[in-house]
């Protein structure tokens, strides 16, 4: 039984921050974060029950507030001015239910640039969403599929029968039907759950770093799914409270339709510490440390069967995944690598790094042929950024290479970087590779060459937009 | 993991070169560059079933170090250790059996008597690209000479190299080999002398315009 699944979902306002979402954020990392804080806390002027659903996005439910500002329309111009005070371009929309309002914040630029705000008004909200094309539901797999079988909006989704929709597509395919029908994805949970599922780790002394607070994030966030999963639930939304030594609270919701890892809990627990300036040079916190870190899970809702994939495979000790997740919890997540081999024509794309504790797949499929990747012994050094070169004739003129391919002279001096310039005595090439040339931006033309140096060694140069760089050494 | 004995396996051409046949359990190698000679020496170990980390190389070329016989689901990398690198040193030793360090900076006698007794106690091996004074063995590649580059044509195929060693202790003979590091197809190999490259000969260079080679 669900009781009130398909009821009327809630007004939502979504209050979007171009500059600081998406992948061409402007301020990087922290500096977003430390942004974004500051536009939660305007926009709790407002409203005070504000939830984030990612770095740059926020929303909360706009019926109390735009009835207290005179309207919906009012409302939005209010926070856009109070935000606009920060310095922060934003956009709002407006719309019955979560994921209509989302998308209703990503339109509002295109219609009106001097008044970037979108009202879907009650009711229209279907409608609105029937034109949208089904490339804005996140998962971009289904979505290619579905216009591979014509179904090019999601009026056309939601005009087929859900049973259909679901024998078809399966829990993925009824999710998105749901959303087409501007449904909420998943109906809440009818009743808060009995006992309390929220999960705490108290520092004392208090932490004065950030690092080790994100890496006992990631502990609580399984304890938090292990203690959910149990009960066969999940939540929609993670409530992240942190309590500073002064006593002092901060309190974030953050919203993942789907589920969030526990990596995913321990980036939203770092953008939200990112909030608060630490005192440099010794990136210690103002607020004395942290002391306490609740997870609260919210909006709990039954689970349809996601599996938490912590480990991409079974065969990491306990002994090796305690060392590395040491080592992540001094430095970050980023920074203990498991290496991936894989395809690739140039020698740097061979091998791809997946930070611990992460699905590790190949960039690039080892499986197809690689035509025009250097054949014989790989090189044992490769460095992570081509070092700039210059290589030069008898006479001490730089060597080009013409787009046929033809050598200006023979390459006789190798000068790389502020190094002393060394010898040719051997070399091989040039090889010419040409790659996505169909992409004006990904396209990439270069020649590569071997080139031996009298100290014993072989390098691997290639000339791009007639810059000699170094890309690996054979030694 | 390798089962408890008192030496990690190293790679059958390697085995000349080390005192015991293999890497001793608790003991420091240095190799004052880093390059396949350091990847070569962690795959036999690796290839035996140990975890292997590598810290502060972020160049290290993996493709090489599969040839040669590592195995990329056990090794752990931790390119940039940053200032705190002797504790991550210290936390990488407690799960992995062999640790690939090059050290950021001159390593101070403390930090290295402290790394060393952590290294004891987990019973693993520190190899080390750099310097590294109280190292139980010293290696390092003298010549290297490559075969299948021309002057315009072919293409690298193989190196010879000399590699010698030399210590402390059961190690303090100086061990000469030449080994195929890498051999054509990849792996390492002990050279036969009649194999062994002779030194370039200082060829009179060809002028371009002499050139019959096609340059595409």
């Amino acid at each position: 039984m669900r009781p009130n699944a398909d009821s009327e979902p809630q007004r939502i306002m979504v209050v979007r921050c171009p500059p600081l979402c998406g992948p061409d954020a402007s301020p990087a990392g922290p500096q977003a974060a430390r942004l974004f804080e500051r536009v939660i806390g305007a926009v709790t002027g407002f409203c005070p029950n504000v939830e984030a659903t990612e770095l740059g996005v926020c929303a909360f439910g706009a019926r109390g507030p735009a009835r207290y500002f005179g309207g919906e329309g009012a409302l939005a111009s209010k926070i856009i001015a109070a935000v606009a005070e920060l310095s922060v371009e934003s956009r709002i929309g407006v719309a019955d239910g979560m994921f209509a309002a989302l998308l209703a914040a990503r339109r509002a630029e295109p219609i009106d640039p001097a008044e970037p705000v979108l009202v879907i008004p009650p009711g229209g909200t279907a409608g609105f969403l029937a034109a949208q094309p089904v490339s804005v539901l996140a998962d971009q797999d289904l979505a290619g599929l579905l216009k591979r079988l014509g179904l090019l909006t999601l009026g056309d989704l939601a005009a087929l029968p859900a049973s259909d929709v679901a024998s078809r597509f399966g829990d993925a395919g009824e999710a998105v039907h749901r959303l087409a029908r501007g449904l909420d994805l998943r109906p809440l949970a009818a009743r808060p759950p009995a006992h309390d599922l929220s999960v705490a780790r108290e520092f004392d002394p208090p932490e004065p770093l950030a690092e080790p607070v994100v890496f006992a994030a990631k502990t609580l966030a399984e304890q938090l799914h292990a203690g959910l999963a149990a009960r066969g639930l999940t939540c929609v939304r993670v409530q992240v409270r942190v309590t500073w030594a002064d006593g002092e609270e901060s309190s974030r919701l953050w919203r993942h339709d789907g589920l969030l890892t526990a990596a995913g809990v321990a980036d939203r627990v770092r953008w939200q510490l990112d909030g608060r300036p630490a005192t440099p040079p010794d990136g210690q916190y103002a607020q004395g440390g942290i002391g306490m870190l609740r997870l609260v899970p919210d909006q709990v809702v039954r689970a349809t069967g996601h599996q938490l994939a912590l480990w991409g495979e079974a065969m990491v000790s306990d002994r090796v995944a305690r060392a590395a997740m040491r080592v992540q919890a001094m430095l970050g997540h980023e920074a203990v690598l498991r290496p991936v081999t894989g395809g690739g024509r140039n020698v740097s794309e061979q091998v791809s790094h997946v930070p611990f504790g992460e699905k590790r797949e190949p960039l690039l499929a080892a499986g197809p042929p690689w035509p025009g990747r250097i054949a014989g012994a790989a090189p044992g050094v490769v460095y992570p950024a081509a070092r700039e070169a210059e290589v030069t004739d008898d006479a001490g003129r730089l060597v080009t290479v013409t787009g046929r391919c033809v050598l200006s002279a023979v390459p006789a001096r190798l000068v790389i970087g502020p190094e002393p310039p060394r010898r040719i005595t051997a070399w091989a090439g040039p090889w010419p590779l040409s790659e996505r040339w169909w992409d004006a931006v990904a396209a990439r033309r270069r020649a590569r060459f071997q080139l031996a140096t009298d100290d014993g060694r072989v390098w691997l140069a290639v000339v791009r937009d007639s810059r000699w760089l170094i890309e690996a050494g054979y030694w | 993991m390798v089962p408890g004995t008192g030496v990690l396996p190293a790679l059958p051409a390697l085995r000349g070169l080390l005192p015991r046949g293999g890497l001793a359990r608790g003991s420091v190698l240095a190799v004052p560059e880093f390059g396949l000679l350091c990847l070569a020496l962690a795959a036999g170990a690796s290839a035996a079933g140990a975890w292997c980390g590598i810290a502060g190389v972020p160049e290290a070329g993996l493709a090489a170090a599969v040839g040669t016989g590592l195995d990329v689901e056990r090794t752990l990398l931790v390119p940039d250790p940053g200032p705190a690198w002797p504790q991550v040193v210290a936390s990488l030793l407690d799960g992995c059996e062999l640790v690939l360090l090059r050290p950021p900076v001159t390593v101070p006698v403390q930090v290295r008597r402290r790394l060393e007794a952590v290294l004891r106690r987990a019973g693993g091996v520190l190899l080390v690209a750099g310097d590294w004074p109280g190292a139980q063995v010293h290696l390092r590649v003298i010549t290297q000479r490559w075969t299948g580059l021309g002057d315009g044509h072919g293409r690298v195929r193989a190196c010879c190299a000399e590699v010698t060693a030399d210590g402390r202790g059961e190690a303090a003979l100086t061990r000469t080999r030449w080994l195929w590091l890498p051999a054509e197809d990849g792996g390492v190999a002990v050279a036969d002398p009649v194999d062994i490259p002779v030194p370039d000969i200082p060829a009179t260079r060809m002028q371009p315009g002499l050139r019959a080679v096609s340059a595409g």
